[in-house]
Formats: C-alpha cells, structure tokens, sequence
C-alpha cells in the first residue's frame, strides 16, 4: 500500500477528534471574547471584558482557592500514597498482588459513593462524631463539615489510587542493587533514600503529581458535597456560570485560565520526567 | 534482593487501607438502619430497599444510564480497537500523531470538555439526550481501550504477523483470524473499565443530560446535595453490588487469558 493510503486509515479518528474536542475548543476560545446582553444570550462583539473580569480580585481569589485545592492534594496524595507504594512494591508475591487489587478496586467503585462515605463519617450526626461521643472524648459535635479542609480531604481521596498507581510503577522498576552499593558505601537508610531512591523515582511522582492535580482542579462534585459551596473553586464557579448562571462567555474565559493552569503543570512534568507526549502518564 | 518490610511498614499499609475502605463500608452498614438519621442504629431493616424499587425517577434514570454506558462501552471498543489496529500500518509520524490526540481528552479537565460540548451541541442545535451523552462519554472511554487493546498488541510476537502475510493471507484476513483473538480480552475488558466510567461519570453528564434523560450519577448528585438519607445508602451499596458484578467479570476474563 501507498504511505498516504496506509494513511488515510487514520481518518475516522481524527474526524472522532476533530468533531469532539478540537471543534468544541475553538468555541470555547472564541467564545471567550465574546459578550452577552442581560438575558445571557450571546451577543456577537469581541470584547476582552471576561479576562479582564477573570482577573478581578474576587475571581482571582477562586483561582487561587483551586490552586491550593490542587497543589495541596497533589502533596498530600504524595506524602501519603508514597510509603503505601513503596511498602507495596516490597512486599511478597502473594500480598503484593492483593494490596495492588486494594489499592486499585476504588478506580472502579463511584465516585459520588465515596464522596458521600466522608459526609456519613464526618457529619455532626456522623460516624466519627457518634464514637467520639459515645466515649465522652468530646461533649458536643465536632464539625467537620463544609471546610476547605473538608473539600481537600475528599479530594484527596478520591484521587490518591492515581498517585499510588503512578509511584509504584517507577518504585517497582528501581534497581535495589544501587541501594544496596549505597548501604555498603556507608549511607544511611535516609541518606539512601533521598539520594537515591526519590531522584529515581521522580518520573512516577512527577507523573502522579500531575495525574493528580489536573482531576482536582475541576472535581466540584466534591467540594460541593463535602465543601458546601462555602469555599468556591474554579470548577463550581465554571459549572454555575455555564448552566445557572447563564453566562457562558464568562464560562469559556475560565475554562481557559483552567486549561493555562493544566498546560503548566504539564510542562513542568515534561521537564521533570523527559516524557515528551505526556504518554507515560497513562502507562 | 528486596528489602524485607519491617512491622512498622505493614500497619501504615493496614491502616491506610482501613481509611480508604472506611467510607464505603459505612455508606453500606447505614443502608441498613432502621433510623433515617446517623445519630442513632435503632436496628436492621431492608425498608430502603423497598423504597427504591417503588421510586419511578430513579427506574428511568437507571434506564438511561445503563442505556447510555452500553452504548458507549461499545462504540468505544469499536473505534478504540480500530485506531489501535491501524497504528502497525500508518507511518511513524501518523503514529505520534494519533498517540498525541489520544491523550487530549484525559489531560484537559472534564469541566472544560464538558463546557466545550455543552457550547458545540448548543450550536448544532442537537438535542441533549442519550446522543450527546454517549458522544461525550466516548470521548473519556475510547483513549482507555485504545491504551489497553494496543498495550496488548505489543505483547503480540510480530513473527506471527509477518509469517500471516508471506504466507498470502490479506490483512484483512489476519486482523480477523490473528490480531482479533489475540487482544480479544484485553478488548473486553476496556469495554467493561468504559461501562463503569460512563455509569459513574457526574462531570460531563451533567451538561448532557436532557429534560427526560438524566442519568443515575447525576440524579444521585441531586439528591445527595439535600443531604444524608438511608435511602441514597441503599442505592449506592446497591450499584456497588452492580460494580462487583463487572469487576468479577473482567477478572474472569484476564485469568481466562493467563492460562490460555
């Protein structure tokens, strides 16, 4: 067959592609300059008013607020997840494939069900409080709910099986006899491990770290459920504007200071992990 | 030689899979209760259960739903196989080309995609419905099995490939009776990770739902902004049920494979 006729094999994707995502884009952008008259309707006048809005600084509080939201899931998803990958990857035959199917089963179990175990654990009438009461610790509910905090911890959850997954692919790959050179060469187990072990490892955390941040950006089911609204992220914020709100050039500015926030973060992986396609994030 | 891991290791790795069962297992036993609040256990009973068989909003959600995951389980499977198939033979720079593309939908945020179909349907003037919920489902589902079936493909001894064609079958005759069977599990089971994706999905789904197609997610979402009640415990333990079911499925599948 001819190069361009092996070629053309490619085309129902692309049209796939093209049609869902790289059409629905360009809208987004152009949309983005537009503005709307005081029913919502879209009104056909370029106009740099949203961006001008985005950075307004009661919006650029919200970016910040996901921000945070983001960067502090992406730390503690490490902090938490990396000893859980590396005690993992050490870990017997047998045991090692039943913590794996563990720590893999929630990708598979609903989301809004595990969003909805933090409100029965950390509710006024929750689980938590009930013990904590029924063993006269405290006298009145502690609450819990409707925090920042509340919101982070729920996203962190959800999202910490992408941090644990993307760790121990490059834990497991490390060669133990560098350690072992390490520990005959006189360093200690911690000298060990944050000379060796984390500067090896950093293409799993740099792509669990992005694996991570990009979801915690925009999953406002969460921190609607768990955050109550009290604290406003990007991704509540998009969602109002674009439905309730009815004010979608505004919407389309937003999702696009959302999409600058994800391609940092991308870059900043590339650089990390020498991954050039973003591919071994889905390895 | 690994190290061996020491008792301090296996609690933190116990107690963290305690925390991260915790939720699940309590939205299960509050399912349960014969209370309608958490405050108090006042005893064992099945009333939810019952409740929600005889709630009409939530057969037809479940309707949807589970129309629109079959769906998009099996246009995924067919287009994601396809683009996967077709990557031996399109040149190296095709190849990067569709790599690239493929990763798109999974790094920019649901929102964003959401909000950029909502504005593309709306233009189109297309009717929100199943359509536009089995598209946009797609669009998160197809890039999974085309990682997987081609993940599979690399396993694939290319010999056998080659030996197919000097031996004058087609290629359409060796992707039928060589590649086909050959990454048939792993096939089966993307559609099956795709049917729990589109079942669970609340983002996207919420843009696309049209006046009498809401899905199970978002309809739970609904109710669960109004707060804790039994009744949500039972539907919820009820679709994790469901969710085990597909699990044991694929799990049958892969081991089928193992020893095959």
């Amino acid at each position: 067959m001819k190069t361009w006729k092996r070629n053309l094999l490619a085309v129902p994707i692309l049209v796939w592609i093209g049609l869902l995502v790289g059409i629905p884009m360009v809208l987004v952008v152009a949309l983005s300059f537009l503005s709307r008259d005081h029913l919502g309707n879209i009104v056909y006048q370029f106009t740099l008013d949203n961006y001008r809005r985005v950075l307004d600084p009661i919006y650029l509080r919200v970016f910040l607020n996901s921000l945070l939201l983001a960067l502090l899931t992406g730390l503690i998803t490490l902090l938490v997840g990396y000893p859980v990958a590396y005690i993992t990857s050490n870990l017997p035959p047998r045991r090692r494939a039943l913590a794996l199917g563990l720590i893999m089963l929630p990708f598979w179990i609903s989301s809004l069900l595990r969003t909805y175990g933090w409100m029965i654990l950390l509710g006024n009438a929750g689980l938590i409080n009930n013990v904590l009461l029924a063993l006269k610790i405290i006298d009145k509910p502690l609450p819990m709910m409707y925090k920042f905090s509340t919101s982070l911890v729920g996203t962190a959850y959800m999202l910490m099986p992408f941090m644990i997954v993307a760790v121990f692919n490059s834990v497991d790959k490390l060669d133990r006899s560098l350690l072992e050179a390490s520990y005959d060469l006189g360093a200690s187990k911690w000298k060990t491990f944050f000379h060796i072990t984390v500067p090896l490892t950093l293409p799993g955390i740099a792509g669990g770290f992005t694996l991570v941040f990009i979801p915690a950006l925009g999953l406002y089911f969460v921190s609607d459920l768990l955050g109550g609204g009290n604290t406003v992220f990007l991704g509540n914020l998009i969602h109002t504007m674009a439905t309730r709100g009815r004010n979608r050039p505004l919407a389309a500015a937003f999702s696009m200071g959302m999409i600058a926030l994800v391609l940092m973060v991308l870059s900043l992986y590339m650089k990390a992990s020498k991954d050039r396609t973003g591919e071994g994030l889905f390895q | 030689m690994k190290a061996k891991v020491s008792g301090f290791g296996i609690f933190y790795l116990s107690l963290f899979f305690v925390v991260l069962y915790l939720p699940v297992l309590s939205v299960v036993l509050y399912s349960f209760n014969a209370s309608s609040s958490t405050a108090q256990w006042t005893g064992w009973t099945l009333d939810w259960y019952r409740q929600l068989f005889s709630d009409r909003v939530i057969a037809q959600a479940f309707r949807v739903s589970i129309q629109v995951a079959v769906l998009t389980a099996l246009l995924s499977a067919v287009l994601g196989t396809f683009t996967a198939v077709i990557s031996l033979w399109v040149t190296n720079r095709t190849k990067k080309a569709i790599q690239g593309m493929m990763i798109l939908p999974l790094i920019v945020p649901e929102v964003a995609l959401g909000v950029s179909l909502l504005f593309f349907f709306n233009a189109l003037r297309l009717p929100f419905g199943i359509l536009t919920l089995v598209l946009s489902h797609s669009l998160f589902c197809v890039p999974y099995v085309y990682i997987m079936v081609r993940l599979r493909l690399q396993e694939i001894d290319v010999s056998i490939i080659e030996s197919a064609l000097d031996l004058g079958a087609s290629r359409r005759q060796m992707v039928r009776t060589i590649i086909l069977p050959l990454v048939a599990p792993s096939i089966v089971t993307a559609a099956l990770l795709c049917l729990a994706m589109s079942l669970d999905d609340v983002i996207i789904s919420t843009y696309m739902s049209g006046p009498r197609s809401t899905t199970l997610p978002v309809h739970i979402f609904s109710m669960m902004r109004v707060g804790v009640t039994p009744k949500v415990n039972a539907l919820c333990s009820l679709i994790l049920m469901g969710t085990f079911l597909i699990i044991g499925f694929s799990q049958l599948i892969t081991k089928k494979r193992r020893f095959s």
